[in-house]
């Protein structure tokens, strides 16, 4: 699972979203232009948190040093 | 509404819900009198209209129908006196009945008065009578313990005497007193002592004593009993410790300062015989008076009872009628009256897409109330900014009366509330990531959620209501926060392996420098959130800290460009091009070319492992921009870069400062000629060219303009670092979350667990949780929603927020329900 792949997971789980909003409640477009943009706005923000975790874990500069005996 | 392209499907995208608020217009209704009060009610009920009051210069009792709200406050003040008695009573009112039996408001008004007459009549009887009763129990009182004291005081006369007697047989006693055998001896000398006897209260009959003591000088004898159980004052109806008093006097004049004093001290005084026949005929016929009292009193409090519950009955439905009558004349007074008194011109603002149902609602009221004639209703131009009605449903509302709290939107802006209702909780649970946190917060908001049918119609208290209101919020918050916790690997603080294998393994099979060099990346980097190796080395707190601050830099950036950009937008919608070309577009580049650039630098970084220092990158751009960066540089050409974002950082400052003030004036200048010309044209709409008029022709003041502007660019350039810092608090918070949450389970539960003793399990365990909900979920969760609160407020809503608008407020009577007592 690298970068790439889960951005596109965290793609497509945004557009399965959006589009069972859609089907199931439609109540004319300024409505789901609202929820559209409520999930385009989740899902890039639950997207970037991963990301920035991910990435940064990516090339680590420092590494785990564990514990030893207390 | 006066410039049409402005109004109108705005400038630039799809209409949203909740992004602008509603359309409105302001209206006129010319109604006849004969169908107002109708009509009104109508409009009451459709809540969709808000009157603009046409007399602000009258006095409330200049006003049309001044005597009618002075009745509807008079049967208002009867209701609340029939609720008090209620209460009083421990009578609860009916719920409201489904059924709307229809009452009218004059019969009401007689109904309510007789009503209160009867009650107030019942009352002062109950009271007289009660009155007399605790005074019959006073003077029983009374002669029960004046009558024990005369009694004892008799025989130990008697026994006195005798002894006197003795003595007299036996002459020769030297120690026989001399006086006493004299007054023995005489009794024609013996003066008639008056007395009186009563009750003072128990707390001044110390006061009492002296001051009769005083008055007397000394002749005077007192004599107190304590009577153990408090008595009811007939005066004022208290219990009140009292003590049974004799007094006795001698001389008229005494007695006159005795009368004083005694009524100064509240002392009740009650006739009082020597005669021992004439006492015990007394105490009997207070007794049988005292249960004669009783049962009238019992009877006339059953009567008052009954007619109490009768009210009881239909209370709830008068109030609403009453308070609904004086909500409908208090919003016919804002109407005028017309010359010709035969209608009433309201004028108010009301959505546009309301415009069908008010009018129906119009109609509907001409015809229910037999009007001859039909009313008006016309739509009125005008310049004044009209009021902020967002449409929210059930879940919108708490997050848009967060950003309402804040301030309400100017008519049509861009509505923040849109993205609050995402970033607001996820900014929360950046802070408070930690899905065994969020799990307990996720079920606390489904049980107020499960249960909001129930909840909503009762009366909750201040917090709970307050929780209440917020439960979609906190479950939004709670949600996020299952994400973020997973993101963070923090469960209660203890990380699970739940996507694989952590990437780091000790170097060797013998894993001897573990402790000392550290672990290795082994395998591919941890799929989702943080490697859960991380968790209890010693170099965690460096990797979370790192971690965590960029993080924070990076949200921060990405908001404040968010709220850059909702600048763009309103500024397209307003049709405002200066906006754009000289504020959206510098301060977009001002901010990128500064913290854009950082949070390129830290990708970077990220992606390719480098070690450079990014705040020596950062600092010597300004510093020294073209000195070679050495081992800092990142990639290639950066130091080229660096020198076309500080140029550009540089050029924005200006750029937002002076082009507009100058544009401003120049279009104000081009607007007031303009007019001047074209005034000549237009006949027909000139009322329309004279409301424009007057509103440009204020006075264009260069030097305001741009002073404003300079506090403006002042703001930004100084805001985009202070808000950047500013975003920090995520790390801060976070990191006090996690550390927190560690040191109870570490220091609490696992300590306890080491002891391997029941008993002392559980106290850690009782300890852990309370703790957990005490301090975690209840202080850090206010905590977090407080840092998230003022992130959109300050760092997010600045860039683009006018919030000087004013709420519709529309004459419903559902909102007047709502805000009782």
């Amino acid at each position: 699972m690298g970068f790439w792949s889960t951005t596109l997971i965290f793609f497509l789980a945004g557009v399965v979203a959006s589009l069972s909003l859609r089907l199931c409640c439609n109540r004319g477009p300024s409505t789901n232009l609202f929820h559209l943009t409520l999930i385009i706005t989740a899902t890039v923000c639950c997207w970037m948190m991963w990301a920035i975790v991910y990435l940064a874990q990516m090339n680590p500069l420092i590494v785990p040093v564990l514990n030893g005996e207390k | 509404m006066a410039d049409p392209s402005r109004g109108r499907s705005g400038g630039c995208c799809p209409p949203m819900d909740l992004m602008r608020s509603e359309e409105m217009q302001l209206v006129q209704v010319i109604v006849p009198i004969e169908s107002s009060h109708l009509t009104i009610s109508y409009l009451g009920d459709l809540g969709l209209l808000q009157f603009k009051d046409l007399n602000a210069d009258k006095s409330p009792f200049q006003r049309t129908y001044a005597n009618q709200i002075k009745r509807c406050g008079e049967m208002a003040r009867k209701l609340r006196l029939f609720r008090e008695q209620m209460t009083k009573a421990g009578i609860s009112s009916a719920a409201m009945a489904d059924t709307w039996t229809h009452v009218d408001f004059d019969d009401l008004e007689i109904k309510l008065g007789e009503l209160e007459a009867e009650l107030v009549e019942v009352n002062a009887n109950n009271e007289k009578l009660q009155r007399t009763y605790n005074e019959l129990l006073e003077y029983k009182l009374v002669l029960q313990k004046t009558g024990e004291f005369f009694y004892s005081a008799q025989s130990s006369a008697t026994a006195q005497q005798r002894e006197i007697g003795a003595h007299q047989v036996g002459i020769g006693s030297l120690e026989s007193p001399l006086l006493e055998q004299e007054m023995s001896s005489d009794p024609s000398k013996q003066v008639k002592l008056g007395f009186m006897c009563g009750l003072v209260p128990k707390e001044k009959s110390m006061a009492f004593e002296r001051i009769l003591f005083r008055a007397t000088r000394g002749n005077v004898y007192l004599k107190q009993v304590q009577i153990d159980e408090p008595v009811t004052d007939p005066v004022s109806g208290e219990k009140v410790a009292k003590n049974v008093f004799v007094v006795f006097y001698s001389g008229e004049r005494a007695k006159i300062k005795i009368l004083k004093i005694c009524e100064a001290f509240g002392a009740n005084r009650y006739p009082f015989t020597e005669d021992f026949g004439k006492q015990m005929q007394m105490t009997e016929e207070v007794s049988g008076r005292i249960t004669e009292l009783k049962t009238t009193i019992d009877i006339g409090l059953l009567h008052r009872d009954n007619i109490l519950k009768n009210i009881a009955h239909q209370f709830e439905q008068w109030n609403h009628l009453v308070r609904r009558e004086k909500s409908i004349f208090h919003t016919l007074n804002m109407l005028s009256l017309d010359v010709t008194k035969k209608c009433l011109v309201g004028e108010g603002w009301c959505p546009v897409f309301a415009t069908s149902q008010i009018q129906d609602a119009l109609q509907r009221a001409t015809f229910d109330s037999n009007s001859q004639v039909g009313s008006i209703f016309q739509v009125l131009q005008t310049g004044e900014l009209p009021p902020t009605y967002f449409q929210t449903n059930k879940f919108t509302t708490a997050f848009q009366e967060i950003v309402d709290a804040y301030g309400v939107a100017k008519y049509q802006e861009a509505n923040p509330g849109v993205f609050t209702i995402i970033t607001f909780p996820f900014l929360f649970a950046v802070m408070f990531g930690d899905w065994g946190h969020g799990l307990c917060l996720l079920v606390a908001t489904l049980l107020l959620i499960i249960r909001e049918k129930k909840l909503s119609s009762q009366k909750l208290g201040d917090i709970m209501e307050m929780t209440f209101g917020g439960r979609y919020v906190i479950l939004m918050m709670s949600v996020f926060s299952i994400y973020t916790g997973l993101i963070y690997n923090e469960f209660f603080s203890v990380p699970f392996e739940l996507f694989g294998p952590s990437a780091y393994a000790c170097r060797d099979a013998s894993c001897r420098d573990a402790t000392t060099e550290g672990l290795i990346k082994a395998r591919r980097t941890y799929p989702f959130g943080v490697d859960p190796k991380w968790h209890g080395t010693r170099s965690e707190l460096p990797f979370l800290n790192s971690l965590k601050m960029k993080m924070s830099i990076l949200l921060g950036v990405a908001q404040m460009n968010l709220g850059i950009f909702l600048s763009y937008f309103n500024a397209k919608f307003f049709g405002n091009s200066i906006n754009i070309w000289y504020q959206f577009v510098p301060q977009l580049i001002f901010l990128n070319s500064l913290f854009g650039y950082l949070s390129l630098l830290i990708i970077v970084k990220w992606c390719t492992g480098s070690k450079a220092d990014l705040y020596h990158v950062m600092i010597y751009m300004f510093l020294s921009p073209t000195d070679e960066l050495g081992e800092n540089a990142l990639f290639p050409g950066q130091k080229m870069l660096q020198l076309v974002l500080l140029a550009l950082a540089l050029i924005s400052v200006p750029w937002m400062l002076f082009p507009k003030p100058f544009l401003l004036k120049k279009q104000h200048q081009e607007r007031h000629q303009g007019q001047a010309y074209t005034m000549l044209h237009g006949n027909d709409n000139s009322l329309e060219v004279e409301d424009n008029g007057a509103h440009d022709h204020e006075e264009f003041e260069f030097s305001e303009v741009f002073v404003h502007q300079l506090i403006h660019t002042i703001e930004f350039v100084l805001g985009a670092v202070s808000n950047t810092a500013s975003y920090l608090r995520l790390w801060a918070l976070s990191l006090a979350h996690s550390e927190l949450s560690t040191v109870f389970y570490e220091k609490v539960l696992l300590l306890a667990w080491g002891f391997n003793n029941v008993f002392i399990l559980i106290i850690g365990f009782v300890v852990f949780i309370f703790a957990t909900i005490g301090v975690l979920l209840v202080m850090e969760t206010l905590s977090a929603f407080l840092h998230a609160l003022r992130l959109h407020w300050v760092e997010f809503q600045n860039k683009f927020y006018e919030g000087d608008g004013y709420k519709f407020a529309p004459f419903s009577f559902t909102l007047l329900s709502a805000e009782d007592d």
